[in-house]
């Protein structure tokens, strides 16, 4: 019989995406092995983490503060609005080092199957924090799927008549990649919106 | 493209059965019941991933066994390649050369399969339900993106399904029913995209086999457009069209909690001279219709790909008149394509046959080679 207080870690931890029960007796093993600080260290950080992070009241990406990093950053330009998913997307835009404007994180899409309506999102705190000639252009970069493309139909119909430019982020064969391993819905579909050179 | 063998593990009632097709026609001869359909059954899914009648993943696994497979060696552009397919669990998993395959592009890329059953030549005077699927395995084995891009549909179609049955605000059913017509407007132009290419060939191949005065036509032309004219217009135009129907059907939709009109709700209309066929042709004059269409598919993926397809024919001969059977039979004979027969008869298909054909006689899931001349004497 193994210890309880072990039996109890590996159950948490195999709760973890990703992390199997073998993976969570590994880990186990390793937090009981290693010197106790670690341990009192990790579990601080956990406790900090639930504590402290939440969502930025502006963009809704996360923060410690009453505001975001991003949207603190004077040098980022307020014209300009990348409206995204999640934070694994924003990330992805960031990543980039490309985008310099604010951002703002939806946290879902519209999906009638799962039941989640605009009101399951923060739409109603995008539109709220559009004041009028402030932002000027909103990049919808929700994924290129069935549900991505409503949301962001649907956000261009609320967002258009407010006199915003909005624009959709192109679609088609991925930069750097062969074409011989794009998938062939992709490849349609970028061949059929080609550009003259 | 040839498959050179093919072996099946716990595949519905065959539990370790290899087969060494010939390169041109192989027969599988045996009584109704004993595993020959799902010779071909087998043989389809590992190349569609689908299964050939309607039925759940599950019951393709033999009863008792935890999982079904399907390998196949294929000839491909020079080099041998084994694809495969596992279902366990109702769920399938592909493999390349041993490899997972990660998508069902990757792994379609040489083979093609055309599949005649007697179910297709029920099709004619069928629902048009049936005449879609019909359409769209057609247009599936043509452009395989469309396997995903109907999916996409499918989605939608669901998705504003669900939102007419909850009364959802206006302006969030519209988002749908953009979405809907962009990606209906799809479907649409590879539908139409395929009859372009396959109608004239199974016109003239209908004609060919005779017996009618009548031409055949096979048109496709969605119900409730106005103001464009489906053939010519472009993929943005029929969504424009689309997303104009469906505006004006809501108020109807609405009420009875369901999408009235797009790809779903279209039929592939076959008309003998002038009339209809589901209602004026007879039996006969049906499936030679049906006939007509699978060879025009032959032809036209051996046109497109280069290659000619697999042809698979589950005891197709029986339900043929003798004289369009004896037709089927030398179109195999002189299409040089790998073909697999099944039939309970041997001297149905015996035109069909040729001195590398290869016989197999099918009894209880076990399937064992015969000498040419025992074949159709023991039939």
């Amino acid at each position: 019989m193994t210890p309880e207080p072990l039996n109890r870690l590996i159950a948490q931890l195999a709760r973890l995406p990703g992390i199997g029960e073998k993976t969570a007796q590994r880990l186990a093993f390793y937090i009981l092995r290693a010197p106790p600080q670690y341990a009192r260290d990790l579990s601080q950080a956990l406790q900090e983490v639930v504590e402290k992070v939440r969502l930025c009241a502006r963009c809704f990406s996360l923060t410690d503060q009453e505001l975001c990093g991003f949207c603190l950053d004077a040098r980022r330009d307020d014209r300009i609005l990348c409206v995204v998913e999640g934070l694994a997307d924003l990330m992805a835009v960031e990543r980039t080092r490309e985008f310099k404007g604010r951002y703002h994180v939806l946290h879902g899409v519209l999906s009638p199957l799962e039941g989640v309506g605009p009101d399951q999102l923060r739409i109603k705190e995008l539109l709220a924090r559009l004041e009028p000639g402030r932002v000027e252009e909103v990049i919808v970069a929700t994924n290129p799927d069935v549900e991505g493309e409503a949301t962001a139909l649907y956000l261009t119909r609320l967002l258009k008549p407010m006199g915003l430019k909005v624009t959709r982020i192109a679609q088609g064969v991925p930069m750097g990649g062969d074409l011989e391993y794009a998938d062939q819905a992709t490849l349609a579909r970028a061949l059929s919106a080609r550009r003259e050179l | 493209m040839r498959l050179l063998r093919l072996r099946y593990s716990d595949f519905r009632n065959l539990a370790d059965v290899e087969l060494a097709p010939s390169e041109h026609a192989t027969i599988a001869v045996g009584q109704n019941g004993q595993g020959k359909t799902n010779l071909l059954e087998g043989l389809f899914f590992l190349v569609t991933l689908k299964p050939l009648r309607a039925s759940r993943l599950q019951e393709l696994v033999r009863f008792g066994a935890e999982r079904a497979r399907v390998a196949g060696t294929f000839l491909l552009g020079g080099a041998e390649r084994e694809i495969a397919v596992e279902v366990s669990g109702g769920l399938r998993q592909a493999y390349v050369d041993g490899k997972r395959a990660s998508s069902l592009e990757e792994y379609f890329g040489g083979v093609a399969v055309v599949a005649f059953t007697p179910d297709d030549l029920d099709v004619v005077k069928g629902g048009p339900e049936g005449r879609r699927q019909f359409l769209d395995r057609a247009v599936f084995n043509r452009f395989p993106a469309y396997l995903r891009e109907s999916r996409a549909y499918g989605r939608a179609l669901k998705g504003r399904n669900r939102l007419l049955k909850d009364h959802v605000a206006p302006d969030y059913l519209e988002s749908w029913d953009v979405t809907l017509s962009q990606t209906g407007a799809r479907l649409w132009t590879r539908r139409r995209a395929l009859l372009t290419e396959l109608a004239p060939r199974a016109v003239a191949a209908f004609a060919a086999i005779g017996r009618t005065v009548d031409p055949a036509a096979y048109t496709y032309a969605p119900a409730h457009l106005d103001d464009v004219d489906f053939q010519s217009a472009a993929e943005p135009a029929l969504a424009r069209a689309l997303h104009e129907a469906l505006v004006r059907r809501r108020a109807r939709d609405l009420e009875r909690g369901f999408t009235s009109v797009g790809p779903h709700a279209d039929d592939l209309e076959i008309r003998l001279g002038e009339r209809l066929a589901r209602t004026y042709a007879s039996q006969g004059q049906q499936r030679a219709l049906i006939l007509g269409w699978k060879i025009a598919e032959i032809e036209n993926l051996h046109a497109a790909l280069g290659f000619l397809p697999l042809l698979l024919l589950d005891d197709v001969s029986s339900e043929l008149d003798p004289e369009r059977n004896a037709y089927l039979m030398d179109y195999l004979a002189a299409s040089g394509a790998q073909t697999f027969l099944t039939t309970t008869d041997a001297a149905l298909v015996e035109k069909a046959a040729s001195a590398d054909t290869v016989w197999y006689r099918v009894v209880g899931g076990t399937c064992t080679v015969e000498a040419r001349g025992e074949g159709p004497a023991s039939g």
